[in-house]
């Protein structure tokens, strides 16, 4: 059989697509969760109280500020983890595994994506105020910036697209 | 472009391997500095642990040893004592004794407390041990468990021949004639003999007169048993040291058919948090950096702390 002269695919990157995005956040967590935290399941069995309600863990818990201190500090070195999961990934490949699933891409509107701009991205992740804030506030923002970025982008100079090909 | 889409996959792959064990890591770190907490929060009954040796006050350098201290253990006791919840307290034992002092403040603590009281003697609940558990109302203990050993003890390594054989002299500087007493740089007279021995009997006359009271026995009975002979568990009954042979299960049927309702454990443990475990590190070694090693071994050398009065 000959080989057609059909014009090859061309790639572009345009904007992405929110649900994509969310999708792609989604999977990525979840990985997270599911492998790469997985050593401090133990540690969080052996320090979570077993108890049979919420309240009754608070009351302890506002009790005992040393037990809350240790899960503080826990929940800093699983912030650092996921933090570092999203620069490296970023970094190296220029997407999550979650972006490499649905076809999404890091870019930086300077030249490359530097180790400052993939931190602020990732910023929301820490679990103090007032990082905290970006939780509610970069959805918001994303929702009303022309090409959907979050504040935490808009800060960090970097943008997520889409590749599609034609 | 096949090719590069799977080389990007197993580089994602090479990466997630890395994370997963960079983060096992930093777990087994985080470990170190956390204790298992606790049983249950819905917990009736306090369990408060004595393990090991008996101290007053948790030294530099026992951070990760097994000391009991006072000062935490009587915390301990007060909370769970103010604890509505909280109807009974289980002290498990597992201590071959030590400080007279640290030992006489914990049973002292027990004392105190207006709900019921049990000792659970595991391997070891000899001498300050056995003293804290016959300040509670009931005491079980296995068959097979050490127990009694009551009496006092104060010997130490003389140094005196040591440092005479390599040239070392100590020059005694003292205003009052028993101000170096027990400094192992020289051997004991026969008149600072008489005066620690006379102090050790009448800590060992305390030690019986509160064994007596606490386990309603004559006085005169327990001063035959105070030999500083330990007990197995078996024998310790027949002498009324312990009122019980038996493990966890008779502990909890011992305190639900007191306090009337099932018994769910709370473990209380002193809280050791990061922060403060971490904190507590850097100040012992700032501390000595501050002190000098020099000054510190001058300092212990001239304390007559040398000399410990163990239960």
């Amino acid at each position: 059989m000959k080989n057609l002269a059909l014009p090859k695919k061309k790639a572009f990157f345009a904007q992405a697509s929110v649900l994509k995005r969310i999708i792609a956040f989604i999977i990525d967590i979840l990985l997270v969760n599911l492998i790469i935290l997985f050593p401090f399941r133990r540690l969080f069995d052996s320090i979570i109280p077993q108890t049979s309600s919420f309240s009754k863990t608070f009351e302890f818990l506002s009790e005992n500020s040393g037990f809350s201190g240790t899960i503080t500090i826990i929940m800093f070195a699983v912030a650092l983890i996921t933090i570092l999961y999203f620069m490296t990934f970023e970094k190296k490949l220029g997407q999550s595994p979650g972006k490499m699933i649905l076809n999404l891409y890091v870019e930086s509107s300077k030249k490359d994506l530097k180790y400052w701009q993939l931190f602020v991205r990732s910023m929301f992740l820490i679990p103090v105020f007032p990082f905290i804030l970006l939780w509610f506030i970069d959805p918001i923002v994303m929702f009303f910036t022309k090409e959907n970025q979050r504040l935490s982008e808009i800060l960090s100079s970097t943008k997520t697209v889409e590749k599609y090909k034609v | 472009m096949k090719k590069q889409q799977t080389n990007k996959w197993t580089r994602a792959l090479m990466i997630i391997i890395y994370l997963t064990i960079l983060s096992f890591f930093i777990s087994i770190f985080l470990s170190l500095f956390i204790d298992d907490s606790f049983e249950s929060l819905d917990g009736n009954v306090a369990v408060i642990e004595i393990t090991g040796p008996i101290v007053a006050q948790k030294d530099s350098g026992l951070l990760f040893t097994d000391v009991t201290s006072s000062d935490e253990v009587r915390k301990l006791i007060k909370k769970a004592d103010k604890s509505d919840k909280i109807k009974a307290i289980v002290f498990e034992i597992n201590s071959p004794g030590g400080s007279a002092v640290a030992s006489d403040e914990i049973a002292a603590e027990i004392k105190k407390i207006n709900k019921t009281t049990v000792a659970w003697i595991r391997e070891v609940g000899a001498s300050g041990g056995y003293w804290i558990a016959s300040s509670t109302d009931y005491i079980i203990a296995n068959r097979m468990s050490i127990t009694g050993s009551i009496g006092v003890i104060a010997s130490y390594l003389g140094f005196s021949g040591f440092i005479e054989e390599h040239n070392v002299t100590y020059e005694r500087l003292v205003s009052g004639k028993f101000k170096d007493l027990g400094i192992p740089f020289k051997d004991l007279t026969s008149e600072e003999r008489l005066l620690f021995q006379k102090s050790l009997d009448k800590i060992h006359d305390y030690f019986i007169d509160e064994i007596a009271i606490n386990r309603n026995l004559k006085k005169s009975d327990v001063k035959k048993i105070a030999t500083g002979q330990f007990y197995i568990g078996a024998e310790a009954k027949d002498l009324g040291l312990i009122d019980e042979l038996g493990s966890r299960d008779e502990v909890i049927d011992y305190v639900e058919k007191q306090i009337g309702e099932e018994a769910n454990l709370a473990k209380y443990k002193k809280e050791k948090g990061f922060l403060a475990a971490l904190s507590q590190t850097m100040n012992e070694r700032f501390f000595y950096i501050g002190k000098g090693l020099g000054s510190s071994f001058f300092a212990e050398a001239e304390s007559p702390k040398s000399i410990s009065i163990i239960t």
